[in-house]
Parts: C-alpha cells; sequence; structure tokens
C-alpha cells in the first residue's frame, strides 16, 4: 500500500472540505490575476458587439495524463456559456479530442438549460477540430475567421501549437487567454498571448471567476500543500547543508 | 426525475474514478482489477467517442456548405481529404495512396506549420519587447536572446568566446530555467489534482446534469 500517496489524498479531500465550510466566515482573499479581469471585459465587449467568443480545450485526451487542464477549461466553459447566453452568436468551443468535444457539448447543454437558456444551445457549439495537433491547429483559422471571433482562449493542454493557436488568433486581432500544463509551451505562450497563465493559473479559473465555494477552498488547500512542500524543500537544504545525512 | 439522473451521473463517475484512483493506491487484487477493467472501458468508449468527433466534423461542414456560410469551399475540401483517406485506409492502412498522402500531403504541411510557428515566435519576441516594455518581459527576451546565443554557430567569434557563451547557455537552462520549471511543475501538478478531485467529487461535472 502506497500510504504517502493515500496521506497526500486525505489531506487534499479534508482540507477541501474543511476549508469550503471555514470559508463563509473567513474568506480567502486571492492575488489579482489580470487575466481574468480582462477576459470579463473583453467577453461583455464581444456580446455587445455580436462577436463570438471561442474556447480551445486543446489537444489533450480525456483518458490521458493530460486531461486536468482541459477540465479546468470547461470550467470556464461553463461561465463563459452563461455571459454570453444572451449574446445573438454564444460560445464556441473547440477540442482535438473527441471525447472532450462532447464533454463540451454537455457542460454547454447543462449551463444553458440551468439558467433557462436552453435555446442557445447547439450541437455544433462543441466541436472536434482535428484529432492531431496540428490537424487541429490548421482547422482553427478558419474557424476564427468564419465565426468571427473576438475572444480567444485557450484553457487545456497543448504542446508547441498552443503559440500557433495564440498567433492566429492575434492575426484576428482577438483578445487572447492562454493556459496550459507543459512548461516549455507556457514560454512560448508567454511571449504570444496577450494574457498568459502561468503555472496553477489556469487551475485557478473556478475560483477567479466566482465559482462553486469549493473552488476556492481547492485554491487554499492549493496553497497550504506548497507551503508544507516550500517548508521540506528548504529543511532538507539546511540539514544536508549541515551534513545531518553524511 | 432531473435531480435522479443527475445523482446516477455523479455517483458513477465518482465511484469509477475512485476505484481508479485507489487502484494506483491498495494493491488489493479487486480494486487492481476493478480499476483495469474500467481503464478498458473507458479506452472502447474513446474510441466510440472519435466516430462521433468525425461524424460531429461532417455535420458542421455540411451546414456550412448547405447554407454557403464565408469559408464554405474550405469545408468541401475536408470532407472530400476525411472521406479519400478514409476509403483508402479501410482499404489498407500501408498501402502506396496512403504513404503518398502522408509523405506528400500530411508531412509537409505539418512541417511548413513548424516553419511558421519559428517566424511567429520570433515576431512574437519583437512585439513584446515593443509592446510589453515591463522588466518580466526584458527579463525573458534578453534570457531567449542569451540561450540562443549559446546555441547558435558563431562562426566570427573565437572558441573562448563562443565556450562562454556556452557555459552561460548551460547555468541559464540547469539551474535558472530548471530550478523555475520546477516550480512552475510543482503548481500545476497540484492543480490538476484539486481539479481531479472536484470531478470526484461531483463539484464540477463536465458530463452534464
Amino acid at each position: 500500500m502506497n500510504f504517502v500517496g493515500m496521506v497526500v489524498l486525505a489531506l487534499f479531500i479534508g482540507g477541501i472540505i474543511v476549508y469550503a465550510t471555514i470559508g463563509r466566515r473567513w474568506p480567502a482573499v486571492f492575488r489579482p490575476i489580470p487575466g481574468y479581469d480582462d477576459l470579463g471585459v473583453a467577453i461583455e465587449r464581444a456580446v455587445e458587439a455580436g462577436e463570438r467568443v471561442h474556447v480551445s480545450l486543446g489537444t489533450g485526451s480525456v483518458i490521458g495524463s493530460d486531461c486536468a487542464p482541459a477540465l479546468a477549461g470547461l470550467v470556464m466553459v461553463s461561465k463563459i456559456a452563461e455571459m454570453t447566453s444572451a449574446s445573438d452568436r454564444p460560445v464556441v468551443v473547440t477540442a482535438g479530442d473527441a471525447a472532450m468535444a462532447l464533454l463540451a457539448q454537455d457542460t454547454l447543454r447543462s449551463t444553458y438549460n440551468r439558467i433557462n437558456a436552453s435555446e442557445a444551445y447547439s450541437p455544433d457549439a462543441g466541436r472536434m477540430l482535428g484529432p492531431t495537433p496540428f490537424s487541429y491547429i490548421a482547422n482553427l483559422p478558419v474557424l476564427l475567421d468564419t465565426e468571427k471571433v473576438s475572444v480567444n482562449v485557450l484553457a487545456g493542454s497543448f504542446g508547441y501549437e498552443g503559440a500557433l493557436a495564440v498567433d492566429f488568433g492575434n492575426r484576428q486581432r482577438t483578445f487572447s487567454l492562454a493556459g496550459t500544463d507543459d512548461v516549455q509551451s507556457q514560454a512560448l505562450i508567454y511571449a504570444t498571448a496577450e494574457d498568459p497563465l502561468i503555472g496553477e493559473e489556469l487551475f485557478a479559473a473556478g475560483a477567479y471567476l466566482d465559482q462553486h465555494p469549493i473552488h476556492r477552498a481547492g485554491l487554499r488547500i492549493q496553497d497550504l500543500v506548497r507551503m508544507i512542500i516550500i517548508g521540506a524543500i528548504l529543511a532538507g537544504t539546511i540539514l544536508r547543508t549541515i551534513g545531518a545525512f553524511s | 426525475m432531473k435531480v435522479g439522473t443527475h445523482l446516477i451521473w455523479a455517483v458513477v463517475a465518482g465511484v469509477s474514478g475512485l476505484f481508479v484512483l485507489l487502484g494506483y493506491f491498495i494493491e488489493i487484487e479487486i480494486i487492481v482489477a476493478m480499476r483495469l477493467l474500467l481503464m478498458r472501458w473507458a479506452v472502447l468508449i474513446a474510441a466510440w467517442a472519435l466516430i462521433l468527433g468525425i461524424i460531429n466534423i461532417l455535420y458542421v461542414h455540411f451546414i456550412k456548405v448547405r447554407d454557403m456560410e464565408p469559408g464554405w469551399p474550405y469545408s468541401i475540401l475536408l470532407m472530400v481529404a476525411l472521406f479519400v483517406t478514409i476509403v483508402f485506409g479501410f482499404i489498407s492502412v500501408d498501402n502506396e495512396i496512403m504513404a503518398m498522402i502522408f509523405n506528400y500531403i500530411h508531412l509537409p504541411i505539418e512541417t511548413s506549420l513548424m516553419a511558421l510557428l519559428a517566424i511567429s515566435l520570433a515576431v512574437a519576441g519583437f512585439r513584446l519587447v515593443s509592446q510589453k516594455r515591463d522588466w518580466t518581459s526584458m527579463v525573458f527576451v534578453g534570457t531567449a536572446f542569451l540561450v540562443l546565443l549559446g546555441t547558435v554557430p558563431l562562426p566570427l567569434f573565437s572558441d573562448e568566446v563562443i565556450q562562454e557563451f556556452t557555459g552561460l547557455r548551460n547555468w541559464l537552462v540547469q539551474v535558472l530555467a530548471s530550478g523555475g520549471a520546477r516550480g512552475i511543475l510543482l503548481g500545476v501538478a497540484l492543480g490538476a489534482i484539486v481539479t481531479g478531485l472536484r470531478v470526484l467529487l461531483a463539484v464540477d461535472r463536465p458530463y452534464g446534469d
């Protein structure tokens, strides 16, 4: 039995429950992430102008280890669908993985049903663009152009093609917010996107876009565990320096 | 009724996720067997989802052609290409025509996109310097420049200077960049764990209500 794994899992679940319970009494204060503030403004502008918001869930697969960023992206999809439901052109979501496109359709359908805007749902609002990273990217410029996209959100797993996805958006003069799990791609996105999301910022989307209290509790437990890990690294460094392990 | 179905999906997803997760931590035969079974089912479902995805692609592009929306000729091209590759793929995966499609169409397009990426990044670097004049952007571009100097061939410089640049690049990549990347990866890992747990606890329900 992997005790360390079980302890970490219990710490996360327990921490989420505890922080969600005390969160109402002691609300958390989070550092500002400009990308999320700018996103709200850009979406409002797009809705007023009758332009489309596009969310890309990347080229990761639902059954792969790279699905987590896209799951965080689906939280954004839900919130953005709410914000654009009154628009003539509701949000369009694309993915490289077919199962992820189906999840996007389900997320859109349940969100529109929840806010009594089921007429805003269309089966082609959640699309698979192409099953390989570059076939996905090759299809993107046509979509951005023909759908009159003015807000381009990339929230999923991307390789080097993520930078191209942002660049295609930039050529259409879209507002671009982009985050991924791959470190090298984050560097490329930093160079190309107007508002890049670095590291865990993508996973904080739910908390910053004002979703369930558990999203905020999740951020607090992440901070706690991060502090524990930093403490352990520092303690290890000091002990090693003074020769405690020799 | 709606609450009932919503609960069923949440319980199925939560219990399945829990079995898969516990299968990594606890080596009890039944849990490990359940994990493997559920993962095999997931692969099967993903394969069927791919068929639905292709139907989705065809549907979207058929509507575009039918309504003559902007860019509809591209949609015809896509549907023809899809049809041709499916037909020849079904005949045999390693036939001559499939090899030609791959070698003379698919591969050059992918290579062109990579080349386009190199140009896009160079332009993005200049744009970063000219538009985002904050210290982080300057550090980013400066570091990229130093790493390039230590990587590209420099025929006009002496061996000592080239060695200095190579040493500097190695130090930047192995010490500063490596440390920073580990910090970012740590944040990504913690975020991914919490995101997965939210799905497991049915707070996020990407499978709908």
